[in-house]
């Protein structure tokens, strides 16, 4: 989950490498102050670069249903993994905790996707220190 | 009594040398070879590491021992795993887990060094020059004068830009994620493919020169030749705006880089910086390479790139929000 890092090792701290740089400033991008909650069923799935986003439709309190876009992870290191734009299906419902976007407008960064009977998943599919690592 | 003992000493010497040599030449690499007799270096492959660029504090040794090294990146890899905190700036973001992006879910070479900088030997960049300090305090300036970085799409780095990447260099540096290459090498000449951003770095053996002096690019202007199992690249001619320009080196920077195949699954990278309006010397890094699965994947950065929008309009919002409150 961290994009940034710090690790103290034992012998030092080997691991205090520059912050992990993302693609973009996120927080000038969404607004920390912002934080929501949404639940809603996949319509779309967008599996481009530099970040793919989630098409989905939530269903207001009142019954009306709200398109809401919500922006993931950059999709090649998921396709070197295996998986496609048809690993989640339209219709899966995630409930999604996120920051809206700034300019107010219905989109938000997903920091946790969940299925909406609460089973976290990891699109990777490993778990870190799975994969890499020479073991 | 002198004389046998300078015997004793020679075969004892003779003795070594044969044991280093027949030791080297077990353990020499093997480099498999293309028709032209020249080493292969063609596949993919991946820089992704965890080690710094300078050695940290508190370190003053090169290399850790391979134990010490899997016992680092089996804690960093669970680090990477663990939740950000709500409300902070770190937690306004997606999960790199959740989307395999961690740098434990990449090909991951073990480099047992304390820091990528392998000269000076003490691992720090040298210092920089009075020139230097004066060009990067000029760019600083100059940043600051052209506002806010969500004034203009200008004002982005390159990278948001969907122009260069850290990956691309040249030095080619590791970014965070998706930290892979091709390499094609065709008589008289070799490309290394950049996944982010899709980049193909064309780079001329023929020993032809380097572009006119006046003649400026981000990439810079890139010659090779074969020093031996070696490849060789220099470049020079670069922009002020080039990747390493956050590193603080000038658009005169030449550049060497030196690819060697170590093993199967390793080709080492060595880049020498030399920049003397910036540096007082010149410096060298070394970083690992690892085979990687392919193929290289598209990369259409421009084609997704909603965020610099949303960016902009988010401060153009928050603008309006400001003026209203101010009322």
């Amino acid at each position: 989950m961290r994009t940034t890092f710090t690790v103290i090792v034992a012998l030092g701290a080997w691991l205090v490498a520059a912050p992990l740089p993302a693609h973009h400033a996120f927080s000038s991008e969404f607004d920390i102050t912002k934080p929501l909650k949404l639940q809603g069923t996949l319509t779309k799935w967008e599996m481009i670069n530099p970040h793919s986003w989630f098409h989905i439709d939530v269903k207001n309190p009142d019954g009306a249903v709200v398109p809401w876009l919500i922006e993931g992870g950059s999709p090649n290191q998921l396709i070197r993994l295996g998986v496609t734009k048809n690993t989640l299906k339209v219709g899966t419902e995630f409930i999604i905790e996120g920051y809206q976007a700034r300019d107010g407008t219905n989109k938000a960064v997903g920091r946790n996707f969940t299925l909406a009977d609460g089973r976290s998943f990891l699109l990777g599919g490993s778990a870190p220190g799975a994969a890499g690592a020479e073991k | 009594m002198l004389r046998r003992f300078v015997a004793a000493t020679a075969l004892g010497s003779a003795i070594a040398l044969l044991l280093v040599s027949t030791l080297t030449a077990q353990t020499t690499y093997k480099v498999p070879r293309l028709p032209d007799g020249h080493p292969d270096f063609q596949g993919f492959w991946n820089n992704t590491t965890y080690t710094p660029l300078e050695r940290p504090k508190g370190i003053d040794r090169e290399f850790f021992t391979k134990e010490e090294v899997l016992e680092q990146m089996k804690r960093a890899a669970a680090e990477e795993g663990e939740q950000t905190t709500p409300g902070t700036i770190a937690d306004v973001h997606y999960d790199f887990t959740q989307f395999g992006l961690d740098r434990s879910q990449a090909p991951l070479a073990v480099n047992l060094r304390t820091s990528l900088i392998v000269d000076p030997p003490d691992g720090h960049l040298p210092p920089m020059t009075e020139e230097g300090k004066r060009l990067n305090a000029a760019r600083a300036e100059a940043r600051k004068r052209a506002g806010a970085i969500t004034d203009a799409a200008q004002n982005q780095p390159l990278s948001v830009r969907c122009i260069l990447m850290d990956r691309d260099g040249p030095p080619m540096l590791a970014g965070a994620y998706n930290n892979n290459y091709q390499i094609v090498q065709s008589p008289g000449t070799v490309m290394i493919l950049v996944e982010m951003l899709h980049s193909p770095r064309i780079i001329p053996l023929d020993a032809r020169p380097q572009l006119p002096q006046q003649v400026r690019q981000l990439e810079g202007s890139s010659r090779g030749r074969w020093d031996a199992d070696t490849l060789v690249i220099e470049t020079t001619n670069f922009t002020d705006m080039f990747m390493f320009a956050a590193q603080g080196a000038s658009a005169d920077m030449k550049l060497t880089e030196r690819f060697t195949r170590t093993s199967d699954d390793t080709l080492t990278y060595r880049f020498t910086v030399d920049d003397p309006k910036v540096w007082t010397r010149p410096w060298t890094g070394e970083v690992p390479w690892k085979k990687a699965i392919g193929p290289i994947f598209e990369h259409a950065c421009h084609e997704g790139n909603y965020s610099l929008t949303n960016l902009l309009r988010g401060a153009r919002e928050d603008e309006k929000r400001q003026k209203g409150a101010s009322k």
